[in-house]
Formats: C-alpha cells, structure tokens, sequence
C-alpha cells in the first residue's frame, strides 16, 4: 500500500505534502499541549510496536500472508493525534530505511495512513463505542474501524492516483471499482487481525484503549463525525452509480484550471448532484457499479459477523472501560 | 537481535558510505527530481539514471541479491498501479503511460535503496536535522530507532518461547490465536515498559525535551 515514486504525479505530490505538513505540524502541536513529558517516549514506543506487529505474519491458508497495517490499532490505543504522529514515524522509517514508500510520495502516503486512516478509524470507533460501551460493543466499534480506515485510506489513494493523469486516462469509477474490491479483502483481514489483537488487550489491560479526554461535549461531536465518515464511505460505495461524479469533478477542475493540484480534502463532499453531464450514464457497465456496491455490501458484513463470532468470549456486562469513558 | 538489522549494508566503508550525509541527499533530491519530470520520450536521459544509480549500487558493494530481493517486494504493486490503466480502458491504451509508472518506480526506489544502504540511520537525521526538519519529528524518530530493537527483541524472545510451547502444526485458527495473543502481549508489555521507562526519564530530569547536542 505504500506508494512509491513516480506513482503520482509532481503536482499531487506537492498538494498532498502539503496538507500533510500541515496536518502534521497541527498533530504536533496539540501532542505537545496535552501529554507534555510523556508524548516522545509513548508514541515513540507505539510507532516502534506498529513496525514490530508488521513483521508477524498471519497465515491464510496461501502462499501469501497477511499482517498487520495498524492504523485503527495505533488510535484506539493512542487516539488520533498520537496515531497521525505515530504512524507518520512509521512511514518515515519505513521509507528510509527499506526505501518503501517515495520519497516525494510521502506526503501522499501520510494523507492515506497516518491522518486518514487513523482519523476515520477514531471516529467509526467512537462513534459505535458511545453507543455499545460493552467490551463487545468496543470489540465490534475496533474492527469496524479497522475495516474502515484500510477502504478510506484506498478510497484516498484512487483520488489522488486519479488526479495524477490527464483527465479520462483513468475512469475513476473503475480504478476504485479495483481498489475496492481488493481493500475489501485486505480489509476484512485487518479487522480479524485487530479484533484478534484488541480481545487479548481488552480481556488484559482494558485500562489502554485511549479514553476520550472531552467526555459530555465530545459524543455529540463524535457522533456527528461517525455519521460523516459512515455517509462518505456509503458514498464511496454508491459513487459509481451516479457517474456524474468523476466528469463533475473533472469538468470542475478543468474550467478552474486547477487539474492536478487538487488536493482530496473532501473527494466525495463534492458529489452534487446539481452538476448533471447527460450522456455518460451508459459508459459503465451495469455489473461495475454493482460490484463495488456489492464489495462494500459484504465487507461491512463480514467484519459484522466475524466480530460477533470473535466477541462471544467478551463479558457484555458491566464494562471497566465505562468508568474511564465517562471520567 | 542483530545491530544492523535495519540497516544492514549502511556501515560499509566505501566511496560511497563516506560522502558527506547532506551532499548524498541532495544528490538524491536532485535525482528524483529529474526522474520524476522526464518523459519516455527523453528515454536517453532515463538510461542515463538507471547507469547511474546501478554504477552506485555496484560501488556500494551492495549484494546483487539483496537488491533484487527487494525489488521483488516493489514490483507487485508497482506493476498493480501501472496496468491499472490498460485493464480500465480494456487493454487497449496507457500502455507508455503503464511503462512510464514502472520506470519511474524502478529508479526511485532503487536510488532510495542506494541512500539508506549507504549512511546509517543517526547520520541522516542528523543531516535531515540540518536541512530543515522540525526538532520534534527528529527527536521522536531517534527514540522510535532506539526502541525497534527493544521491541524486536522482545518480539522474538515471545515468538521462541512460544514455538517451544507448541508440539505440533498449528492448524489455521490456532496460528491466528497465537500470532495475535503474541502480538497483544507483546503490545501490553510494550507500552508497559515505556511507562516505565517515562517514569526513570522523569526521576533523572526529563523536561519533554531532549537536550540540543546529541551524539
């Protein structure tokens, strides 16, 4: 998942360096503000356990293996701030010392894995968390996440790799209809892999998923983020179906003349339907725009049942996570 | 743990291992950038970078086979975001712009490689330190550098321990259990030694901050 140079291109790497510089610097900042002595040993220790826990392989009956990716991990352990900062380390060491990941891609990379990712994972979790505050609710709500923050992430990249080519290169709808599919599978795959992981801290040291710190304000917030993230990943799914939204996009970028120095703050925030361009309704067949649809579809469900059949050992009564949630 | 296993090639002693940090990254910025704007149809000037950068691997001295190992790990997805264009358009066009994807990505990672297998890990952030990066992301890397060994270490004391715990094949869903039970614990006791190791830092003095001269 890591891209590498020459993937994007200069234009995409300049704009999302750019917001991930800044987003950076702003994760910095508040670290700074909140835990003062303890933020360079703990995230730094987090971001050294996230390098670690992808070295452990987890089998699937192939030759292939998965492992972990660690983005929902790393923010219901350390909450989205630390995660953005923690994973960020990650990619840069990952990118200087195996060379994974460009260079100039960086920024890109960090946009996708260490603000996207773990923000839409934070929020998913909170937002079913405040609803379920069981250990079985939290099991669920972190493999939820996870299998959210692996496609927002995807959903990133197909953007970005999108508008790295002149425009009708790469039909967008297809491209994520790619994507999709497969970062459903690797999806599902992190969920289990996080769930897995996640029972074993929650039956062991509860105490260390991240308690949010803005207890009474902050539910409505995270709700009405969850239900931002939930209606963007819906949206996703469904995007296809309304193909106006690519050759909207594009004829935006073309009449502005900002073409590929967009960069995807709100990719899909920008799907109105008050841009019709009649006539390329029949460009894709029927059976892509189900496939994604589809993909979504079971993947949502899959991680549903498997977090389930995985919860069954969780005590669902009172929970020791309550007390630090309501404290 | 081995002590070069990050970084196993960067502490040889060649031409290349003992340019200045600062001059090879600049060097390699300059690199990437000309690879990056070239088109296929200045292909000489794309010949002229893959010489360059395997004439830099070879003066490395770094193992054909490593590097090629290496590129085995790239080149899937690599390959993966190239024909994406061809199979969208049903293999009819974006052939160049797919060969073009792939080039570009060859000779990036491969000169990224030559940089990381030519200078050890604190020199480079040192000189990342000395070309502008912010002191906290410097800092936060020398601690996370150090603790990959701690934690590497402990990762494979827990996977010995329990490969000697288990007589048999595992099947599927008891290899799953027990990578994740090692994975959690080794998260639990992780964390567990960083409070511990806050707490020490603390008792000695620890401000937030690390003290300017490093060595």
């Amino acid at each position: 998942m890591h891209i590498p140079d020459g993937v994007l291109s200069p234009g995409v790497c300049l704009g999302t360096g750019v917001v991930a510089a800044f987003c950076l610097q702003h994760a910095f900042r508040r670290l700074d503000q909140t835990l003062a002595t303890r933020t360079v040993p703990l995230t730094g220790m987090l971001a050294a356990l996230v390098f670690a826990g992808q070295m452990v392989n987890f089998p699937i009956g192939l030759p292939a293996s998965g492992h972990l990716i660690g983005a929902a991990l790393a923010a219901i352990l350390l909450g989205p701030l630390g995660a953005s900062v923690a994973l960020s380390l990650v990619l840069f060491v990952q990118m200087a010392l195996f060379s994974d990941g460009g260079k100039f891609a960086y920024g890109a990379n960090v946009l996708n894995m260490a603000l996207v990712a773990p923000w839409t994972a934070w929020l998913v979790f909170q937002g079913i968390r405040s609803r379920f505050p069981n250990p079985r609710g939290t099991l669920i709500a972190g493999m939820l996440a996870a299998w959210s923050s692996v496609l927002a992430s995807a959903a990133c990249f197909c953007l970005q790799f999108w508008l790295s080519y002149p425009s009708g290169t790469f039909p967008l709808s297809r491209v994520w209809l790619l994507m999709a599919g497969f970062h459903s599978l690797i999806g599902v795959g992190e969920a289990l892999i996080t769930g897995a992981i996640l029972s074993v801290v929650l039956l062991q040291r509860p105490d260390l998923v991240h308690a949010p710190l803005t207890a009474p304000s902050g539910n409505l917030r995270n709700l009405v983020g969850t239900g931002v993230v939930a209606a963007l990943l819906i949206s996703a799914f469904v995007a296809p179906f309304a193909s106006e939204l690519p050759d909207g996009l594009e004829k935006v970028a073309q009449e502005t003349g900002f073409g590929s120095r967009v960069t995807p703050a709100s990719p899909i925030l920008l799907e109105d339907y008050s841009l019709p361009v009649p006539g390329t309704e029949a460009d894709d067949p029927l059976w892509g725009k189900v496939a994604t649809a589809l993909a979504g579809l079971l993947g949502t469900t899959t991680v549903l049942v498997l977090g389930w059949l995985l919860s069954r050992g969780m005590p669902s009564g009172d929970p020791p996570a309550e007390k630090l949630h309501a404290g | 743990m081995r002590a070069d296993f990050l970084d196993r090639y960067a502490r040889g002693d060649t031409w290349c291992h003992r340019l200045a940090p600062r001059t090879k990254l600049w060097g390699l910025l300059v690199y990437l950038v000309v690879v990056m704007v070239t088109p296929l149809s200045h292909w000489p000037l794309l010949g002229l970078a893959a010489c360059l950068v395997v004439t830099g691997l070879t003066l490395a001295e770094i193992p054909r086979a490593y590097v090629l190992q290496r590129l085995a790990w790239l080149l899937p997805p690599v390959l993966g975001f190239a024909f994406a264009g061809p199979l969208s358009s049903g293999l009819s066009t974006g052939w160049e712009l797919a060969l073009l994807i792939a080039v570009r990505s060859v000779l990036s990672f491969l000169a990224g490689l030559w940089l990381v297998n030519t200078t050890p890990f604190d020199p480079l952030l040192e000189a990342l330190a000395a070309m502008g990066m912010p002191h906290r992301f410097v800092e936060l890397l020398a601690f996370m550098y150090r603790y990959c060994f701690v934690v590497f270490d402990e990762l494979v004391r827990m996977r010995t321990a329990q490969r000697a715990r288990t007589v048999s094949h595992p099947s599927l869903w008891h290899a799953w259990r027990d990578a994740a039970n090692l994975l959690g614990m080794l998260l639990i006791r992780s964390l567990n030694r960083a409070e511990r190791i806050h707490g020490a830092m603390c008792s000695r003095g620890w401000t937030g901050r690390l003290p300017k001269s490093q060595s």
